[in-house]
């Protein structure tokens, strides 16, 4: 199950958050800071995956984003590096050569594509074209 | 709610000018643009236009995302969330989780706009149940348990698959809801065809397995349905998952497994589905001799992988393995991924071999991580060196000498912490106290290892050991060059007895390096305690070698240098001396100590007054008829020692006696044994040394020690 998901820039931003357990706003502050802390600083020689409290911390860097999921321990590591691929690739999709300033000014757009592929911390949908045409569908609605 | 004119539309802010604006405040302004801000939002959000709301709505989540606390807006929110326009629903709804958790009294109202919601259209009540699976709890679950039931018979397989996905929430949160809601949520999805769903499904069963798994044999049937038929990875790897946790429960699961396991092993080229089927076989499939093959190949692969994500799933892999015989097969992959592995994987190698190295691999396990140490994990390697050495009582050593003589050298040289040289000073004394003999070869690990130490003292740095010693209070620091400088003096020093004439000559050239004696000043006092041992063996062997003059002066530059020689050690020297030393040289040796005590320092005295009566300036001389006293007990002890030493021999040789019988018993035995073997024997055989694991043998006690040096006496 996915515990949460951050995305955040070099600086330690958060651009993108989404709870899928209970913390409180401090706890969601101290876990960004740690989370932040613990990935930025590694290097492309180190794994993509590192142990962090009781959970697994799997991320994966986009120029200067940072994409991160905290995950039970039981959880394929392999599948959730690809299910950040695919989430980049959906909003490559989506936005169309899409840059950090697209997530910062479209937001609820963001936040509504990952509704389509995960609910209450589990994955429902890894197609791409699926995924796009749920979003659209949402857009003709607005 | 109030209405906006047109003009003052024209100078709203959007989430857009809000951003930017946001981006260019300085942090002083920060807090002011802030307040501003949300002051705007509580009068946009209360405004009749929806897109006068929405951009509040927007700009409102925007600030919440910048770290601001919104929850004062849960009720405007709630309320957007039953709004008639699409739009403002699903900003609630997105921002949803950001104001509302479990414990949010709002949430109440939250029922009764969901019930109105699942009613919509399928997107409407698409992102309805996308919200309700980030905020349910127990009662929000309970009140809307029969709605999303109803959702997964939905003609809509995004429906279906999302109330499946809500469902396995509310099952989580409350499992009471279990029973009966189960066995209709499978019968739905025996029939089902869309591969999302029936994922969602197996998502279903693994959250119904982590609260209520006795439920297991209701969707045994269905999972190895799916199994046998299903081409998606992301579907087949949610399978393998939920199949591991079958197995345990159910055993005989497993033989039905092996045949789609090998054939889906076969045609996948997908990493993480073979990651998911590696580990699961290396777990449960470890009889099945052909399928544990494949999978070992595989896992070679992942080993040798230039992807170190590969290489440390691999590795997880190999923990799974429980016998050293399983591990050897894959040892030259683990060694090569260990040269090019970062330090969290490096950490994973090591635990792996402190498990499983044994007798077979224990010199190549010990050269490789000697050799291929680096800074950044050099403390971590010998901290695992030590403890493969030292496990279960040496049981990995099957050469001492060779530990001794070649790498343990090797491993003292690239100690540079304190607790491994505790560590190192701990394996040493454990191993020279359960090897007999070994104690011979001291002096020439104390020259290989010190050798270094001479050329290098002059830069003693790094953390340091605060220690003060007991009976003199006295305060010094160690670092790890001198603690193991320390163990080895003392080892020497317990070894003295047995070592030649040519050794302690060496030790003691070692040791007038004026160096040493300057920067190992903590150690001081144990070098004083070697070099009186030393001394004492040398009279009793030779009373006329060269060496003794040096060995004077080298305790009387100690002596210089420690002002505070303990009264228990004169009492110790004189007795020896008074047994073994000619008269003349006993007065020589009797004037070192016989000057007199330098007076209270005149400086220190202007801070502390002294007791009345005191004469500061007179010399202080302990009392003549004080030592003829102690002399005269001393003669005493002197008198009765011969008489305890004759009984005790009495008593040692009788147990030699028997000791000898079984002994040539046991060689008659062996002799017979041996045989057939006696012409592939060498003609002269090597020094054999075996250790003793015996718990009952008090440590730094050596029976065959205690007769050797009670024969000498």
């Amino acid at each position: 199950m996915i515990r949460f998901i951050l995305l955040q820039n070099r600086q330690g931003k958060t651009r993108l958050s989404k709870w899928y357990v209970y913390y409180d706003d401090a706890e969601k502050v101290k876990l960004q800071n740690e989370v932040h802390r613990l990935i930025v600083c590694r290097d492309t020689k180190h794994t993509n995956f590192l142990e962090f409290r009781n959970y697994k911390i799997i991320y994966k860097r986009y120029a200067g984003l940072f994409f991160a999921l905290c995950v039970d321990v039981s959880d394929n590591e392999l599948t959730m590096l690809e299910l950040i691929h695919l989430y980049v690739e959906v909003l490559d999709k989506y936005f169309g050569n899409v840059c950090e300033l697209d997530i910062v000014f479209n937001f609820n757009k963001a936040y509504s594509i990952i509704d389509e592929m995960i609910v209450g911390g589990e994955i429902i949908e890894t197609s791409k074209q699926v995924i796009i045409n749920a979003v659209k569908n949402i857009e003709l609605l607005d | 709610m109030f209405h906006l004119s047109q003009m003052d539309q024209i100078f709203l802010k959007s989430l857009a000018d809000v951003v930017r604006t946001s981006r260019t405040t300085s942090q002083y302004d920060k807090l002011t643009f802030t307040t501003q801000t949300i002051a705007d939002i509580k009068n946009e959000i209360q405004s009749r236009q929806e897109s006068v709301r929405y951009q509040a709505l927007l700009k409102l989540f925007f600030l919440a995302m910048e770290g601001n606390n919104i929850r004062w807006a849960e009720f405007q929110i709630i309320n957007l969330m039953g709004s008639g326009d699409f739009q403002l629903k699903l900003g609630a709804q997105l921002a949803a989780h950001l104001v509302i958790d479990t414990q949010s009294q709002g949430l109440i109202m939250v029922t009764n706009v969901f019930q109105k919601e699942f009613k919509n259209g399928h997107v409407e009540c698409s992102a309805t149940l996308s919200c309700l699976g980030t905020i349910a709890n127990k009662d929000l679950s309970d009140s809307l348990l029969p709605h999303v039931l109803k959702l997964t018979t939905n003609t809509k397989p995004l429906i279906r698959k999302k109330a499946i996905a809500v469902l396995s929430k509310i099952f989580t949160i409350n499992p009471l809801n279990i029973p009966g809601n189960l066995e209709m949520v499978i019968q739905q999805l025996q029939k089902e065809t869309n591969i999302s769903v029936l994922a969602c499904g197996i998502s279903l069963f693994c959250s119904v397995m982590k609260v209520a798994p006795k439920l297991y044999p209701l969707f045994l049937s269905i999972v190895y349905d799916q199994i046998s038929k299903q081409k998606s990875n992301w579907l087949l790897i949610k399978l393998v998952r939920i199949s591991n946790k079958l197995i345990s429960l159910e055993p005989r699961f497993q033989g039905k497994l092996i045949e789609h396991y090998t054939r889906l092993l076969n045609q996948t080229n997908s990493k993480s589905l073979q990651y998911e089927l590696i580990y699961s076989i290396m777990k449960y499939f470890k009889n099945h001799s052909q399928l544990y093959e494949s999978a070992g190949d595989i896992l070679k692969q992942f080993l040798n992988h230039q992807d170190p994500n590969l290489r440390c799933l691999g590795l997880e892999c190999l923990t799974h393995i429980s016998s050293s015989a399983g591990l050897m097969e894959f040892q030259e992959q683990i060694l090569e991924s260990f040269k090019k592995s970062d330090y969290f994987s490096k950490l994973q190698i090591l635990q792996l071999f402190k498990d499983f190295t044994n007798q077979q691999n224990f010199q190549t396990v010990i050269e490789f991580f000697i050799k291929y140490s680096d800074l950044e994990s050099n403390h971590k390697i010998i901290e695992s060196l030590i403890f493969i050495i030292m496990k279960d009582k040496f049981i990995n050593v099957d050469d001492p000498e060779k530990l001794l003589l070649m790498y343990i050298p090797v491993i003292a040289q690239k100690i540079d912490t304190i607790d491994n040289a505790i560590r190192f000073k701990e394996l040493l004394f454990e191993l020279l106290t359960r090897v007999p003999g070994l104690k011979v070869y001291s002096d020439q690990l104390c020259n290989q290892i010190l050798q270094t130490y001479a050329i290098q003292s002059d830069s003693l740095q790094g953390p340091t050991l605060n220690i003060v010693q007991r009976h003199t209070q006295l305060k010094y620091s160690l670092n790890h060059r001198e603690i193991i400088f320390k163990s080895l003096i003392m080892i020497v020093g317990e070894s003295v007895k047995l070592l030649k004439l040519e050794a302690l000559t060496n030790i003691i050239k070692f040791l007038e390096q004026l160096n040493i004696l300057n920067c190992y000043e903590s150690s001081l006092s144990d070098i004083d305690s070697l070099l009186f041992k030393i001394y004492i063996q040398i009279i009793k062997t030779d009373p006329s070698n060269d060496l003794i003059p040096q060995i004077e002066q080298l305790i009387k530059n100690i002596y210089i240098k420690l002002h505070n020689i303990s009264i228990v050690k004169i009492s110790f020297f004189y007795e020896s001396l008074i047994l073994n030393k000619t008269k003349d040289q006993l007065d020589q040796l009797y004037n070192l100590y016989a000057e007199d005590l330098p007076p209270i320092n005149l400086e220190a005295q202007k801070l502390i007054k002294p007791p009345e009566g005191l004469d500061i300036t007179q010399s202080f001389q302990i009392d003549i008829e004080e030592i003829e006293k102690i002399k005269n007990s001393n003669n005493d002890q002197l008198e009765q020692k011969p008489i305890i030493q004759q009984l005790q021999q009495i008593e040692s040789n009788q147990t030699e006696q028997e000791d000898q019988n079984t002994l040539i018993q046991k060689q008659e035995e062996n002799e017979e044994e041996l045989k057939p073997l006696n012409s592939k024997i060498d003609p002269i055989p090597k020094k054999v040394f075996t250790i003793n694991r015996d718990e009952e043998l008090p440590p730094g006690i050596n029976q065959n020690d205690i007769n050797k040096s009670k024969e000498e006496e």
